[in-house]
């Protein structure tokens, strides 16, 4: 009797028990996650609507991308400059499908355009739910088209047709499109923006570097030339927006310094910003408010970098009393002119490893017949390198020239002293001095060859300081011989993007964007040819001429551009998980 | 006096075998008469006395259990017959005749080594004979016979299809243990389910003492598995610790054991003057001069060797001291243990302490009402400062130090001084000193684990138990790493090398807080030849983490403390708290007929947080048959035969490792701080050289998938176990066929959709296999016992479906392998569906170029049969004489990514284990063997040993002796080494290629080990009942083709697409063991 009583309560007990406590507590299985944010939790406010188009912006801020991907492009497929270290490929033009660099450019564009796909769709709904308000709405908008057809624009520019992702969702497995239908949907997207962009003039001055309608105009122009398209071209650059709210700056030197930035003739500019340290644990990589470009340049004897150095060719190339040689490139007995080292620094003499270095007689390689930090009068230096004993680096593989361009930011050192490295400077991917050439090109190219020189001589005059010569005549050539006045209206235009542009982001997208010229082959084939005596030659030559010219070699390559190669490959990485890309021929 | 005793004790056996011979004799004419038999019970290995012996009256309920000295007492009559039986003892029975005292020898059972009779199947057990899924066991007895640092490296080679692989041998283990086959993509998506004492544990065990567990038992099929439902796809691993007695004895066991081991292994590198000489070469033959070589190293003769392996390694010390005490009552059971586990690695700055204690408590107050608690506590405090990974650094570092510090250019001086590497040449300049980072900084790293849980279970009905059980789970780590500052450089090299190192500290604590309520209902009844159990079930689980950390850079040298530094970085997603819960619902019915044919069905509903609302929920059946033919009446009578069974099973379980918390929402994220990388943010308003304003950013980080699945696998199997001669021999095969689908990976996807990984579901897999395990045991005579035992798996894994649009996948997550070339090693496996998952891949090297003139390639006429193509070359610009040829799989003229091929995989066509075990008189002997069959392994190591460039920047790097002496140059033409260049980036000698994958099969003498049981008597004297003492050496040999140190290498990083990859992992040497076990 009792154990059935005691039974009864014991089943009675468990038959309680076994009912799933979920039950009970419904939502046993429902957690809440306190470490991200849905999409619920965000977007509730203006701030965070702007913010999500920040972001796109914060897919630019990206050394490989900027520098080892499109400044790269821009610059070593001209020869004008060489790589050394890790990324000597590209001196012979054979830069491998797996060049990590080509992938982080690849993937940041994409997620760019990703996000810009998905902020269209945001920012629509915000705008209707009054969480913005109609004006910052379109601003925002024009925003994303603007930053998506521009991630397009040095997309097809550099890997030639790529895959066209236009909606926020996608598996990501679309194959490519052509160039042209590539550049037509940059014409699509900057054509929006232009609309919805606000004007140079009306964007407050806490948002300056936001993307505005001009920049919306020259990129849109561009995009025309590369379809051939140059009347809808011309009608782009001639835009109020651009002709009338932008102007080539006095002094040439002034467009790159530190304290220039963002300015008059700037269209669009990448930005930098100081937020924490400006070394190694700076936080620099991707989206990092610092980047890793300018010092990278310097020679080794002051960054211990020296990883990009100049072609001597290009230096002896510029015609007498051009301002634009010493502000691009500076080697063997050349002081640096930018104001703003000059003022910090009193150049080169300045700087504390050239000083440390000087007092012990310090030898960047030990081979070296004299101190590394004499210059040619055995006081300290104040050159880039001393004519006697030019700047090959440690290990003598660097031409002795170095970009002047990236040599402007007062507060970098370099892997030296206060090791400051990660820089600020911002990049100008675009500014007015290529409109007016672009713009040049598109009126020789239609017929009217004065409107052409016309806009030469803007650029022209601006580098002289004034009045530029009449006669358009490079300096020496690369071996040291007397050039030929240039009478041909494209190789004009040709000849001033390299001495206005190279070093910056643009030079071979436009040698390339030239096409074939009349005589069957690229004109950026030709053009290279012409400056460089380029050849079939893989390996690098000793120079012919000029104070290099020691029978040694010194890193300078003179490899002809191969068929397919002005192009690059498409990231093996992107191929691996996209299966339906396909390869461009030649890699 | 020892001869004395050896005497005597021959003629007790003589005694005891003539008795049985008599007995045996008389068993007819016996006649009844009641009267009091008593005895002593010992165990024939050596001569000691067996406790808890349980001795009955064949076909009566009289019994007794023999007491701590093994005497047993028992009321029989003539005739009657007395059955002595333990578990891991061969079961002895004898016959009462005249006498009144029967002393009885047990023989050690051979079976019982490997298979216990009863046996863990997941809330509840089962007679062995009864089971009607696949399921090992392996008992206390095996496992002690190998010193092991944690439990699953004891399972190895024990159980058929369990494959178990030390990937390293750090002190404190990294072992991957595989059960049947590789299942899931997923990081550490194959680690089996351990449950302990009933608990599901979420970690892994080391945390548990080898020396408490009982019984392991491995569900292997689906059906047995299903119990656990979606966490069961990879099987389960039950372990059962040590209980208390009810013979009323006490049992003490001291265990301890002295390893010594042995420094390992060392590549046989150049030394300095070899390595000066090389890189001065190296510069005369590069065509570019792309470098130059260190003032210091002109004259090579002047140098001082720096020999990295030989400061780097050392012997090891391991010491362990176990205590058990149990035993107990008819009404209280207790068993008590404390463990010491001390091991000083083979790697400086590496060891392993752990202190564990345990209780396990059994009251059972009235006949119907029974508890059990469990309680297990650790303390770990472990540290491997500079082990698998960084390892692989070590043979790249140059062999000389000169012309870096000037105070010496030793790596120590022995007063303070380390040398370094000259921080302004760049070849060299990115290498630091780790015995200098070992010896100054400072780790921590403690664990502290608590699993507790205890059960209550009424009978109210006969067979009708309820049972409730409760336990939690706690692990709380603790971690600090201090770096002092560091101006060496600066104080000697001034501003040239860059800043001073700043001091480093960083702090984090976590921990896991998990509890777990189980409520279960079973039923067992035989109503005549029908029996029947049933189980039901509810289960809840609860795990709530939570973690802090962050580091800064300390004022002093001597300031630990996060709030006084500066610099203060917060872990990103490590400063709060995450709960997962977890509710379930099971059964499982069973029915037999006549012990003959059995049926059996589970069926498992879990849920889980971690899906989206409307997911969480997956159902898990599964079903099994199985028919013991020996019980047939055809069968019965056949003597040779003792056992046949046959089973046949299947299922349906789940997976649900590989999958984080939330990974169905989209979710967008603010990204990092400004000053970080990884921030979204951009900075407006910048004019002139003034500083911007930074505006925060927000972007998607994770796109949305409701959908998200558990992994799902179905299994069938099919085996058969058979016993002959008495149950001397065993045998037990079985055939699986085991398909995984829908993988939770967040897997690197097509970047092109915004995402560059997204968390999918994804493909199936096919394991199918065979698994053997024989055993042989036999007593020749008293005093001689031997028994053999193997165990084969043959498993074929094969990919066989993946997302649309692909039809391979690479290797993900985890390992990185440094190139020379960025991008050349970021792949290095396929998995091609219809292939093994993890398939190495990469170039066919076919040879080396050879200079014009010479017989063989030349690069002449493989460049112009690529112009002829329309190339400019066959592979690269400047290939010339000297480097390695690959082959154009794909004949398109010239070489590029895709000729790239399979080249192998890593996964073993079959593997396995030897035992053989013996005894003489006091000795013991026991032999274990491994091996694997079939497998490749991709020697990345020994890429590094022929790469004077360095990986992953501007630098160069030591070489192997075999190299430097056979590269080839113009007059040494090898076809096999490439000529030594610097910066492969021209010549890409270095790729991923058929030149370093090598065959990995091995056998390996994994233990060896010699047992002397003291005299009874003697041991008598000093009041104890068994001294044992032991040496032992582990990893005394193996045969092997493998070049590197070691082929035992498994999945590195947890990932299945990267195994067999030999970077540099801690390696294993041999270890020589004195041990010591004495029973009170």
């Amino acid at each position: 009797m009792k154990m059935k009583t005691k039974n009864i309560t014991l089943i009675a007990l468990f038959a309680a028990l076994m009912i799933p406590l979920d039950s009970c507590k419904k939502n046993f299985l429902t957690q809440t996650n306190t470490f991200q944010s849905t999409a619920g939790a965000t977007f509730q406010k203006s701030s965070d609507v702007v913010a999500l188009v920040n972001s796109i912006y914060d897919g630019y801020q990206n050394s490989d991308l900027l520098k080892k991907s499109i400044w790269y492009y821009a610059n070593f497929q001209a020869h004008d400059w060489f790589n050394d270290g890790g990324d000597i490929a590209w001196n012979n033009y054979t830069i491998s499908p797996t060049f990590n660099a080509l992938y982080v450019f690849w993937s940041n564009a994409y997620i760019d355009i990703i996000r810009a796909n998905s902020a269209l769709e945001i920012i629509a709904t915000a705008k209707a739910n009054g969480v913005v308000t109609p004006a910052l709405g379109d601003r925002l908008l024009g925003e994303a088209y603007f930053l998506r057809g521009m991630s397009y624009y040095y997309l097809a520019g550099s890997f030639g047709g790529v895959p066209l992702e236009l909606k926020a969702s996608s598996e990501g497995l679309t194959p490519r499109s052509t160039q042209d239908d590539v550049f037509k949907q940059v014409i699509s997207d900057m054509q929006k923006a232009e609309q919805l962009l606000l004007s140079k003039t009306t964007l407050p001055a806490t948002d300056l570097g936001r993307a505005t309608k001009g920049a919306a105009y020259g990129y849109e122009g561009a995009a025309q030339m590369w379809l051939g398209k140059y009347t809808e071209a011309l009608a782009a650059f001639n835009n109020p927006e651009l002709t009338a709210n932008y102007h080539l700056l006095p002094n040439f030197v002034d467009v790159h310094e530190f304290d220039h930035q963002n300015n008059d003739e700037s269209l669009f500019e990448i930005q930098f910003d100081i937020q924490g340290s400006q070394s190694w644990d700076g936080g620099w990589q991707n989206g990092g408010e610092v980047a890793w470009i300018d010092d990278f340049s310097w020679p080794h004897e002051i960054s211990g970098f020296g990883y990009d150095y100049g072609n001597p060719g290009l230096s002896y190339s510029y015609q007498a009393g051009d301002t634009r040689k010493l502000a691009t490139i500076v080697g063997p007995g050349d002081a640096l002119v930018s104001p703003g080292i000059i003022a910090k620094w009193g150049g080169i003499k300045g700087y504390a490893v050239v000083q440390a270095g000087f007092a012990s007689g310090h030898k960047e390689n030990a081979s070296q017949a004299y101190p590394s930090f004499a210059g040619d009068d055995g006081n300290i230096i104040n050159t880039c390198g001393a004519l006697r004993q030019p700047w090959y680096g440690d290990d003598l593989t660097r031409s002795g020239y170095y970009c002047a361009k990236k040599w402007r930011d007062p507060n970098l050192t370099g892997a030296n002293g206060t090791s400051a490295i990660f820089g600020s400077q911002n990049q100008i991917l675009l500014r007015y001095a290529e409109i007016l050439l672009s713009r040049a090109e598109c009126k020789i190219r239609t017929g009217d060859i004065p409107g052409g020189l016309a806009d030469i001589k803007l650029v022209r005059d601006r580098a002289w300081g004034g009045t530029a010569p009449t006669v358009m005549q490079d300096g020496l050539t690369y071996d040291g011989k007397p050039t030929a006045p240039i009478t041909d209206p494209m190789q004009m235009v040709l000849s001033e993007y390299r001495h206005e542009l190279t070093g910056e982001y643009s030079l071979f997208f436009n040698l390339r964007r030239a096409g074939k010229s009349s005589s069957g082959q690229s004109y950026a084939q030709d053009f290279i040819h012409n400056n460089y005596g380029t050849d079939g030659s893989l390996t690098p030559q000793p120079y012919p001429y000029g104070p290099t010219a020691d029978g040694n070699l010194h890193g300078v390559w003179r490899t002809s551009l191969p068929a397919g190669r002005d192009i690059l490959p498409i990231p093996q990485q992107a191929i691996g998980l996209n299966p339906n890309l396909k390869q461009n021929p030649g890699y | 006096m020892m001869k004395d005793v050896l005497f005597n004790k021959l003629n007790s056996f003589k005694r005891v075998f003539l008795i049985l011979l008599f007995t045996a004799g008389l068993c007819l004419n016996s006649f009844a008469q009641t009267r009091q038999i008593t005895g002593k019970v010992t165990s024939t290995d050596d001569g000691s006395s067996i406790a808890g012996v349980n001795v009955r009256i064949k076909g009566s309920t009289i019994g007794t259990a023999t007491d701590v000295n093994g005497v047993y007492k028992i009321s029989a009559q003539n005739g009657a017959v007395l059955t002595f039986s333990i578990i891991g003892y061969v079961t002895q029975e004898i016959t009462v005749g005249g006498d009144n005292t029967y002393n009885v020898k047990l023989a050690t059972d051979a079976k019982s080594l490997v298979e216990v009779n009863v046996v863990a199947i997941g809330y509840g057990t089962s007679k062995r004979k009864d089971l009607t899924g696949s399921i090992s066991s392996v008992s206390a007895a095996t496992i002690a016979k190998v010193p092991v640092t944690t439990l699953d490296q004891a399972l190895q080679g024990r159980a058929a299809g369990v494959q178990v692989t030390n990937n390293d041998a750090s002190p404190g283990g990294n072992v991957t243990v595989l059960i049947r086959g590789t299942g899931s993509l997923a990081s550490n998506g194959n680690t089996p389910l351990y449950v302990v004492d009933g608990y599901p544990v979420s970690g892994g065990i080391n945390n548990i003492n080898p020396n408490d567990i009982a019984t392991i038992d491995i569900l292997k099929d689906a059906s047995a598995t299903a119990i656990y439902g979606v966490r069961a796809a990879n099987g389960v691993v039950i372990v059962t610790t040590k209980r208390g007695k009810k013979d009323g004895g006490t049992q003490v066991d001291v265990n301890a054991y002295t390893s010594f081991q042995s420094r390992p292994k060392e590549y046989d590198l150049l030394n300095a003057q070899q390595f000066a000489t090389m890189a001065l070469q190296a510069v005369k033959d590069d065509p570019a001069q792309q470098f130059t070589t260190l003032a210091n190293w002109s004259n090579p003769q002047s140098l001082t060797n720096a020999d990295w392996q030989n400061a780097l390694y050392r012997s090891g010390l391991t010491q362990t001291y176990n205590v058990g005490i149990r035993g107990g009552n008819e009404k209280v059971q207790s068993s008590t243990s404390i463990g010491y586990f001390d091991q000083k690695g083979i790697v400086l700055g590496s060891y392993f302490k752990r202190l564990t204690a345990g209780l396990n408590l059994d009251y059972q107050p009235t006949k119907w009402l029974k508890s059990s608690s469990s309680a297990k506590y650790s303390y770990q405090d472990s540290n491997n400062p500079y082990g698998t990974g960084s390892l692989g650094n070590l043979i790249q570092l140059p062999p000389t130090l000169d012309g870096g510090n000037n105070q010496t250019s030793q790596i120590s001086d022995g007063k303070g001084n380390y040398g370094f590497f000259n921080p302004l040449y760049t070849y060299v300049a990115k290498y630091s000193n780790p015995i200098y980072s070992i010896n100054t900084n400072e780790y921590k790293n403690i664990t502290n684990y608590f699993l507790v849980n205890s059960s209550l279970e009424a009978t109210v009905y006969d067979g009708l138990k309820l049972k409730t059980y409760a336990g939690i789970n706690y692990t709380g780590y603790s971690g600090s790493y201090f770096q002092p500052s560091d101006s060496r450089l600066i104080d000697q090299y001034g501003a040239a090398a860059g800043a001073t190192g700043n001091a480093f500290y960083s702090q984090h604590i976590n921990s896991t807080f998990e509890w777990l309520w189980d409520n279960t209902l079973s039923y067992d009844k035989t109503f005549g030849k029908h029996t029947i159990n049933f189980l039901g079930g509810v289960s809840e689980q609860e795990s709530t983490y939570n973690a802090m950390g962050g580091s800064v850079i300390p004022p002093n040298n001597t300031i630990r403390d996060l709030n006084q530094g500066t610099n203060l970085l917060l872990d990103k997603y490590g400063n709060g708290q995450v709960i997962r819960s977890f509710a379930s619902q099971f059964a499982r019915l069973g029915y037999n007929y006549d012990g003959k044919y059995y049926i059996n069905g589970t069926i498992r509903r879990d849920g889980s947080s971690q899906f989206a609302p409307g997911h969480q929920y997956g159902n898990f059946p599964s079903g099994a048959v199985s028919w013991r033919a020996k019980e047939e009446s055809f069968l019965k009578n056949v003597d040779w035969l003792s056992d046949l069974k046959f089973r046949g099973s299947w299922g349906r379980v789940g997976n649900q490792h590989g999958i984080g918390d939330f990974t169905y929402q989209a979710l967008y994220s603010a990204g990092s701080a400004a000053a970080t990388s990884g921030n979204l943010g951009y900075p407006f308003g910048k004019t002139g050289g003034d500083n911007g304003t930074y505006q925060g950013g927000i972007a998607a980080a994770q796109p949305e998938n409701d959908n998200l699945r558990w992994e799902t696998d179905e299994e069938t199997d099919i085996g058969a176990d058979m016993s002959f001669l008495h149950g001397d021999l065993t045998f037990t095969v079985d055939y699986f066929n085991r398909k995984s689908k829908d993988f939770l990976l967040n897997i690197a996807s097509s970047i092109q959709g915004g995402y560059a990984t997204r968390n999918l579901n994804i493909g199936s897999m096919d394991n199918k296999g065979w698994e053997f395990a024989v055993n042989y045991g036999h007593s020749v005579n008293q005093d001689f016992h031997f028994d053999l035992g193997l165990t084969l798996s043959f498993i074929k894994n094969k990919l066989t479906s993946l997302t649309s649009g692909t039809n391979f996948i690479q290797n993900f997550g985890g390992l990185t392998l440094t190139a020379t070339t960025s991008g050349d090693w970021d792949s290095f496996t396929r998995t091609y569906i219809g292939q093994p998952v993890g398939e190495f891949y990469g170039y066919k090297a076919i040879g080396i170029i050879q200079k014009d003139g010479d017989p063989g390639v030349h690069v002449s006429d493989l460049n112009n049969a690529a112009i002829a193509k329309g190339y400019s070359f066959y592979y690269k610009a400047t290939t010339a004489a000297g480097d390695r040829i690959y082959e154009d799989t794909n004949h398109d003229g010239h070489i590029t990514a895709d000729d790239q091929v399979s080249l192998g995989s890593p996964q073993p066509k079959f593997f396995g284990g030897f035992t053989l075990g013996a005894s003489y008189k006091a000795f013991d002997f026991n032999a274990y063997f491994y091996g694997v069959y079939g497998n490749k392994i991709l020697n990345y190591q020994e890429s590094n040993l022929e790469s004077f460039a360095a990986r992953g920047s501007v630098s160069i790097e030591n070489v192997s002796q075999q190299y430097y002496k056979n590269a080839w140059t113009p007059t040494n033409p090898s076809n096999r080494y490439a000529a030594i260049h610097y910066n492969d980036v021209n010549y890409g000698d270095l790729v991923p290629s058929s030149v370093w994958i090598e065959n990995g099969s091995f056998l390996k003498l994994k233990t060896l080990t010699v047992g002397y049981t003291l005299p009874a008597d003697l041991v008598k004297k000093l009041t104890l009942s068994k001294i044992r003492v032991y040496v032992s050496s582990q990893n005394l040999f193996t045969i092997t083709k493998y070049t590197g140190l070691d082929p035992e290498i498994g999945v590195q990083g947890g990932n299945a697409t990267q195994n067999g990859v030999d970077n540099g992992t801690y390696p294993g040497s041999r270890f020589y063991t004195v041990g010591l076990n004495v029973t009170f």
